[in-house]
């Protein structure tokens, strides 16, 4: 088939045009701002090198935040993946109503993380304190946000609360895929059921695991909204003999330095090495994951 | 081909006829504010003034909730939709905002007050109001507890208070004596680490003294004073109600007050509406913050934040906007205004009207006393009072190391002086 | 399949195990209580008063009609138009999903079936650029279309032609990666008969092409829908907090201000914003599930 060059060019514009304006040329712009002095509103911007690179390794709140991202995204990797397997083989199972429960676990991931934060927040402030209060049950009257300690715990909880059914979701198709035949050759030869969820299943479904790590481990990494609208990064906490908010994860932290204080530029830089540590870390894991997919 | 050209056309039309068009018949003067609680007053007078004006409309924005209104106003800015008056707190305001402040000098309404704002000669703020804060107390429950309110007046006398206060709490129907609340994530950061510490600041001064918070921005502060403040907040924070101090927000603390379950409560006289709209019928007034033995009655008193003029607006609407400011400062209409529907006590000589809050009232009377303390939170730079020093103010309610507190505090400042 | 009973991918809890299934019913059961808790906590919280919710936020409410008196509060509050945020997150969504739909087809077929060196490599910085994170562009983002906007005259913040035109920016790295795979599977016969039919190539993509995308179009659709109507930090950035135009998520920040926290308000805003989504959920749950799942494993 002959094709008109400039007929595909125009068909390509929209989107390209669109992605050259909305993503690479801020991208580009951006790596420039983060060797600067730029603050957001002086017009004049100079340039300063490395200075905001080097800087915000001594700031404590960002070593923190930092290290609870880290954190934050360890425990929800492994939390969230563990609960939506389990969730995916009870509702592949013989339950009677188990489209509706698959239905029920995906529908908080629908809601959008300022709403489930409010939500949550009323619940951990109000609901469970008074509960805990009601009932006498010590740890639970005072909230599980207000304490360092617990917070990013609190927040991994919700996490997992909305992300666990799509996690499953995708787990159960990477199940329904799996010939029955083999499932049930492997009960005939008497393997009992968690040897054969751990030597046939597992195995069969690595593929997903792929997926599945990797969008649990971006989105936690990447987790602003629901940060923002349940704990705001509160409470506050002692860090390398500082105070500062103990459950400020990256992305705020990101956002705060530039609007809350007008330091645009060290903001940009932080972004761009977010932007690094992410890239390295998911591609490490696609990279593990994908060598023990070829193993199984 | 054709037909493809006209798709595209219609789809780019799609997008482009959503585009919000601008109409402007009437010099229209956008004025942008951040206080929630006169929203409904100042609309309903830019209404009434819209009307009995010609070729003028004043419409009025607020921005829901108190929320981030440097980073409104700076979002505004880059999209071009600037209002024609909107509001600065203080230094930080004007240093960002320089550029944009229209001089009103020669406006009338600065002729008839004395706390305009003017920080290099010519004038650019609009005082909205004066506001004051102190320890407000229930006078019902001081009066049950056999505590007059005009004793207070020394670190001593408002520490026995509070141990009297604790040990009758059954009796009186107490949760706790004070209700203050520190909270970063409840919102409640600026009740400690802006209101009460600007004792630090200024208590004990003469109203033009800014010495102490001068000092404090070039990173010395005097250990002595800060550790007397320190172990004042501490005070408050140990005959306070854990719940709201370290996990509460606004509601739950005025709340508690209102109810009756506290004798005390650091806030201002801001909360004249809402104790009226939670029926609180006892009266109330003002004691000083004494975080030392010297005795004091001074109440925080100074205009929370100023009216500006876009001076990148058009002259019409500048000018249109300052006569707008003239008639609130100068005329019955805007008087009845700013007193009794805004609940403000106005920083406007000609106002005779007294306004109806408890608290409100309270200022009235200690303007007239003298003694006064002025504002100095609002010069600290641009997100400091929060991020810096907030999380600073709610780690000694959960910890408690003064000492700590002290250091932290002393770092703080020593970090943003240059 | 290989018996009649047990279909592909089911796990078998039973054949002399029936304890296990029971346990399994048991667990399954009480972990759908745990997840729809939150829900139940907000229809009940949205009918009572800002005080009875601080009385007690379990307690079933006083007078259910409460709900409606909360609700009129939400529209006529004078500071959050919730209206008109309703309606511009309905405007934004539907014209941003219209137009990354149409357009990243007419992207994905060309780079699909023009087999050329550069069509790889546009192909490719559409798929890197994925890992691009948010954090990354936002500020940038804002100066530029400041810059832009100044340029040629029209605003692009604060207005919805500019929020459009940035979630197709964002949305169809995505959307023409799908819909790639997608036309990679339809075969080519079906263009070149048509193009022997005297069809040109644009009416070939458009008679001929498009109509065989429905099925990737509903992934696309599904996702990108999802996101831009929870999205919060790009309408914060481009249309600002106090903008003329608001979304939904942004309307229930402004409920939930720094100062104020009006529960009964920010829970019955919260459950309006969840009842479209959940309704359509209802309505089209197969689709939904279809379309998110495979839109992440490809």
């Amino acid at each position: 088939m002959k094709r008109r060059a400039y007929l595909d060019f125009l068909f390509i514009f929209p989107c390209v045009f669109a992605f050259l304006m909305v993503i690479i040329v801020p991208f580009g712009i951006g790596i420039y701002y983060s060797l600067t002095d730029w603050n957001g509103v002086n017009p004049v911007i100079n340039f300063v090198g490395f200075k905001n690179f080097t800087g915000m390794f001594r700031e404590p709140q960002f070593v923190y935040s930092f290290l609870a991202t880290l954190g934050y995204t360890a425990i929800n990797v492994v939390l969230v993946n563990v609960v939506s397997f389990i969730l995916s083989l009870l509702v592949t199972g013989e339950l009677r109503l188990r489209n509706l429960y698959r239905a029920g676990f995906f529908v908080p991931n629908l809601i959008g993380g300022i709403v489930l934060g409010y939500i949550w927040q009323f619940v951990f402030n109000n609901v469970l304190v008074n509960m805990g209060a009601t009932l006498g049950i010590g740890f639970l009257q005072k909230s599980l946000i207000a304490d360092k300690n617990t917070v990013i715990w609190a927040m991994s909880l919700v996490n997992t609360w909305q992300y666990a059914g799509y996690i499953m979701m995708i787990y159960v198709a990477a199940i329904q895929s799996i010939p029955a035949s083999v499932l049930e050759a492997a009960s005939v030869d008497g393997a009992n059921y968690f040897v054969r969820i751990r030597r046939i299943l597992m195995p069969m479904v690595a593929n997903a695991f792929t997926i599945t790590l990797f969008l649990t481990l971006t989105n936690s990494f990447k987790q602003y909204d629901l940060n923002f609208a349940l704990t705001n990064g509160g409470p506050a906490m002692r860090f390398m003999g500082k105070a500062i908010r103990a459950s400020e994860l990256l992305a705020m932290d990101i956002y705060k330095t530039a609007n809350a204080a007008n330091r645009m530029a060290e903001a940009q830089a932080k972004a761009v090495v977010f932007f690094i540590v992410l890239v390295v870390f998911s591609v490490t894991q696609v990279y593990i994951n994908k060598r023990k997919e070829v193993e199984a | 081909m054709r037909k493809l050209l006209s798709l595209v056309l219609a789809a780019a039309f799609l997008v482009g006829l959503t585009a919000v068009p601008a109409m402007a018949e009437d010099v229209e003067v956008k004025v942008f504010q951040l206080k929630v609680e006169i929203n409904e007053a100042i609309t309903a007078f830019a209404k009434r003034y819209s009307e009995a004006t010609d070729g003028v409309t004043v419409t009025v924005e607020t921005l829901g909730g108190g929320a981030d209104y440097g980073g409104a106003l700076k979002a505004k800015m880059a999209s071009d939709s600037m209002p024609d008056i909107f509001m600065i707190e203080g230094i930080g305001g004007y240093e960002l905002w320089k550029d944009y402040l229209a001089d009103m000098s020669d406006a009338d309404w600065v002729k008839d007050t004395d706390l305009y704002y003017a920080p290099e000669g010519k004038v650019v703020g609009f005082p909205i109001g004066i506001e004051g804060f102190g320890l407000g107390y229930n006078a019902e429950i001081l009066e049950k507890a056999g505590i007059d309110p005009a004793t207070l007046t020394t670190l001593s006398a408002t520490k026995a208070a509070f141990e009297k206060l604790d040990g009758m709490k059954d009796e009186l129907g107490l949760d706790s004596v004070v209700s203050v609340g520190t909270s970063v994530s409840g919102g409640l950061w600026w009740v400690t680490s802006q209101h009460v510490f600007n004792a630090f600041y200024a208590g004990y001064l003469d109203y033009n003294d800014s010495s102490v918070h001068d000092n404090a921005l070039k990173g010395e502060l005097d250990k002595e004073r800060l550790t007397a403040f320190a172990n004042y907040l501490k005070m408050l924070y140990d005959y306070s109600n854990p719940d709201i101090l370290v996990n509460g927000n606004y509601d739950a603390q005025i709340a508690a007050f209102a109810q009756g379950k506290t004798a005390f409560i650091t806030q201002g006289n801001w909360i004249d509406p809402s104790m009226k709209q939670l029926g609180a019928t006892f009266k109330m007034g003002f004691v000083s913050h004494n975080f030392l033995e010297q005795e004091s009655t001074g109440l925080y008193i100074a205009p929370p934040s100023y009216f500006v003029v876009n001076a990148k607006s058009s002259p019409e609407k500048q000018k249109a906007a300052i006569d707008f400011l003239n008639h609130m400062a100068l005329t019955e209409d805007g008087h009845k205004y700013m007193v009794e529907e805004a609940g403000m006590v106005p920083a406007f000589k000609s106002v005779k009207l007294l306004p109806p809050g408890d608290f409100s009232k309270a200022l009235v009377e200690a303007n007239a006393r003298g003694g006064n303390y002025n504002w100095y939170f609002g010069q600290n730079p641009d997100g400091f009072n929060q991020n810096t020093l907030g999380p600073i103010f709610e780690l000694l309610a959960t910890d408690g190391d003064v000492e700590a507190f002290v250091n932290d505090v002393t770092a703080a400042f020593q970090s943003i002086a240059k | 399949m290989s018996t009649a009973e047990l279909r592909d991918g089911e796990v078998r809890f039973r054949e002399k195990r029936r304890p296990g299934l029971i346990v399994g019913e048991i667990l399954v059961m009480l972990l759908f209580v745990i997840f729809m808790l939150p829900f139940a906590l907000v229809v009940i919280n949205s009918a009572k008063t800002a005080k009875e919710i601080v009385l007690s936020a379990v307690s079933l409410p006083e007078s259910w009609s409460q709900i409606f008196v909360n609700i009129r509060a939400i529209f006529t509050d004078p500071t959050v138009d919730y209206t008109s945020a309703f309606v511009d997150s309905f405007v934004i969504t539907v014209i941003s999903l219209a137009v990354i739909v149409f357009f990243s087809a007419m992207c994905a077929w060309v780079l699909v079936r023009n087999k050329s060196r550069w069509s790889t490599f546009v192909f490719l910085a559409f798929v890197s650029a994925m890992v691009i994170p948010f954090q990354v562009v936002m500020f940038p983002l804002v100066r530029w279309f400041k810059i832009l906007g100044d340029a040629i005259g029209l605003p692009l913040l604060a207005t919805y032609h500019g929020i459009v035109f940035a979630y197709l920016g964002f949305g169809c790295s995505m959307s023409v990666f799908i819909l790639h795979g997608f036309i990679k599977g339809v075969p080519l016969e079906l263009e070149e008969a048509a193009t022997i039919d005297g069809c040109s190539q644009a009416r070939t993509f458009f008679e001929i092409v498009l109509p065989l995308l429905r099925p990737a179009f509903v992934t696309v659709l599904i996702l990108n829908g999802i996101w831009i109507w929870n999205d919060y930090l790009l309408p914060l950035l481009i249309l600002g907090s106090a903008g003329e135009v608001q979304t939904i998520p942004l309307a229930v920040t402004a409920f939930a201000g720094a100062y104020v926290k009006k529960w009964d308000l920010i829970l019955t805003s919260a459950l309006l914003a969840m009842i479209p989504i959940i309704v359509l959920f209802l309505f089209a749950q197969r689709y939904i599930i279809k379309g998110m799942v495979e839109g992440a494993i490809k």
